[in-house]
């Protein structure tokens, strides 16, 4: 019997909500973005995120049901994202998500943010196992490994900025407007690697650090400027740029051979930038791996996402009861 | 008449039963940092307390603020997705009144730094100092205080009296609930920033 899974994402600055047809199959996502709301302030300010939320879950959730011509009654059961995320804006999903499952009595699934990015990959063709996932985004950075459906072992993470983070934060000392990181992507493509940058956290674990990279770029900057030297800044994203690619293939090509793991996803917003794209194209074809990355639409934060995972959960009986709270960090299970 | 009334904007979790008239259920509880997980427990409890089904609610009145912002936002988001879910009229009600029902006095709610959120009341819940943020120290009044929060004033505990409330509401039109937002009276401080 076809599933069909309500799915409720607002971890950060997307109100978003999906109608998802077996975990595989999208009947009708919308996204509701901010991201125009939150240029004014270079980032994304939390208080603000969540007030708009508020403002637009009842408008978002009946948007997706009228686009997929069905009403809850056609709906099997209601998957939220609990965590991780901004509290405040998880909690205006969650609420609503509640809200719908105890008013139509339907079964409530607690959905991970990161399962989600994985799961977004089941929306192109099904996942294969085992599996190495490289979770690439603006809040997270995480090397997951799965040997079955729904069974995620973080193999590590960052231990400080998120990379799509650190894009951000070098954009802005660049000069360049948020959200920054994917002009930075493009002017690496015309610059020249010339600046001396460290391969940050280059050793044999699977954690990752963005953070000392980043001030080594302001560094730069801040020196190059006292000097009288202006910044070529096509170059210095190059050479920040093939940094945070070198270190994120490094420990990924690890893994999978570590692993001995033929299948390779890339997730998160970040599986949209080219140079990671280009240069895990190479990689993997030189090892022998499937490699996998979503649409771009589907990298970004998104319901459908949220929607193709909670159906796993779902048929693993996975539950939440009224008490369900949304949590900032939590471990990924 | 089945109706539901709700409060998460404040330190107490406050939801009421009102069937025909009567005070059928009321819970006021402080609930602090657990407003999201005791919400729907509380409401669940309430409906069957009364045995009244969910979709018999003919309608909902939730306090819209002023307050804790999250805590808002989670009484709103319920009471907006649960008006859309079942069609029924949602009647927003400022929380400073709901706070100064019981009897004539001036509500407050710590909004920190010396602010608070403010509104007086008479005994018919008409207003007599609308709802503002306002430094405490500014307030002139012979109205009496009442807050749940501790104060650099003398205040009593609010003794919300709900059948009072929905009595002068009752005939309130109640708004399209995807036009049901918080009353924050105060802008955010990255936009207090940005526009000087």
């Amino acid at each position: 019997m076809d599933k069909y899974i309500l799915a409720i994402e607002s971890s950060c600055d997307e109100t978003s909500v999906s109608i998802i047809k077996n975990g595989c199959e999208e009947i009708s996502t919308v996204v509701l973005s901010q991201m125009d709301i939150h240029a004014n302030f270079g980032g994304v300010v939390p208080e603000i995120a969540s007030r708009n939320h508020v403002k637009n879950i009842t408008l978002v959730i009946e948007e997706a049901l009228k686009k997929a011509n069905m009403t809850m009654n056609d709906i099997d059961a209601v998957a939220v994202t609990y965590g991780p995320g901004l509290i405040g804006s998880l909690l205006v999903g969650l609420i609503a998500a509640k809200t719908l499952a105890y008013a139509y009595n339907k079964p409530l699934v607690p959905v991970h943010h990161i399962a989600g990015h994985i799961y977004a990959n089941n929306l192109v063709k099904p996942l294969e196992f085992p599996l190495i996932s490289l979770v690439v985004s603006g809040g997270h950075t995480d090397l997951i490994y799965m040997k079955e459906d729904y069974s995620f072992e973080r193999l590590g993470g960052t231990l400080d900025d998120a990379v799509g983070e650190a894009y951000d934060k070098v954009a802005r000392v660049l000069g360049i407007d948020y959200p920054g990181g994917p002009i930075v992507d493009k002017l690496a493509h015309t610059g020249k690697d010339t600046y001396d940058l460290p391969l940050p956290l280059n050793d044999n674990s699977y954690d990752f650090s963005f953070s000392g990279l980043k001030s080594a770029v302001i560094n730069k900057i801040h020196n190059e400027k006292q000097r009288g030297n202006y910044i070529i800044v096509e170059n210095m994203c190059t050479s920040f740029q093939n940094r945070v690619v070198e270190i994120l293939v490094k420990k990924t090509m690890k893994a999978l051979k570590e692993k001995n793991v033929k299948n390779l996803i890339v997730a998160g917003g970040v599986a949209a930038n080219n140079g990671l794209r280009e240069r895990l194209t190479i990689e993997c074809e030189k090892e022998g791996i499937e490699l996998t990355v979503p649409e771009i639409k589907y990298c970004t934060d998104n319901a459908a996402m949220i929607g193709a995972a909670g159906y796993y959960a779902y048929k693993l009986g996975r539950r939440a009861d009224l008490e369900l709270n949304a949590k900032a960090n939590d471990k990924l299970y | 008449m089945k109706y539901l009334f709700l409060d998460t904007s404040t330190t107490n979790l406050v939801v009421a039963i009102v069937i025909d008239g009567k005070l059928s259920y009321l819970k006021n509880e402080p609930c602090g940092q657990s407003m999201s997980i005791r919400l729907m427990p509380v409401i669940d409890e309430a409906l069957n307390n009364c045995n009244v089904k969910i979709e018999e609610l003919d309608k909902i009145f939730v306090c819209n603020g002023p307050g804790s912002f999250t805590g808002i936002r989670i009484g709103l988001t319920f009471a907006k997705t649960l008006a859309w879910a079942l069609s029924i009229p949602v009647v927003p009600i400022s929380t400073l009144e709901a706070l100064a029902s019981g009897n004539a006095s001036m509500a407050l709610i710590n909004a920190r730094r010396g602010y608070v959120f403010a509104g007086g009341y008479n005994d018919l819940l008409e207003p007599l100092y609308d709802d503002r943020y306002v430094l405490l120290s500014e307030i002139n009044t012979d109205l009496p205080f009442v807050s749940y929060d501790e104060l650099e004033v003398n205040t009593n505990i609010p003794k919300i009296d709900v059948l009072k409330i929905i009595a002068k509401h009752e005939n309130d039109k109640g708004i399209n609930p995807h036009l049901l937002n918080p009353v924050y009276l105060k802008q955010t401080e990255a936009e207090e920033k940005l526009n000087g």
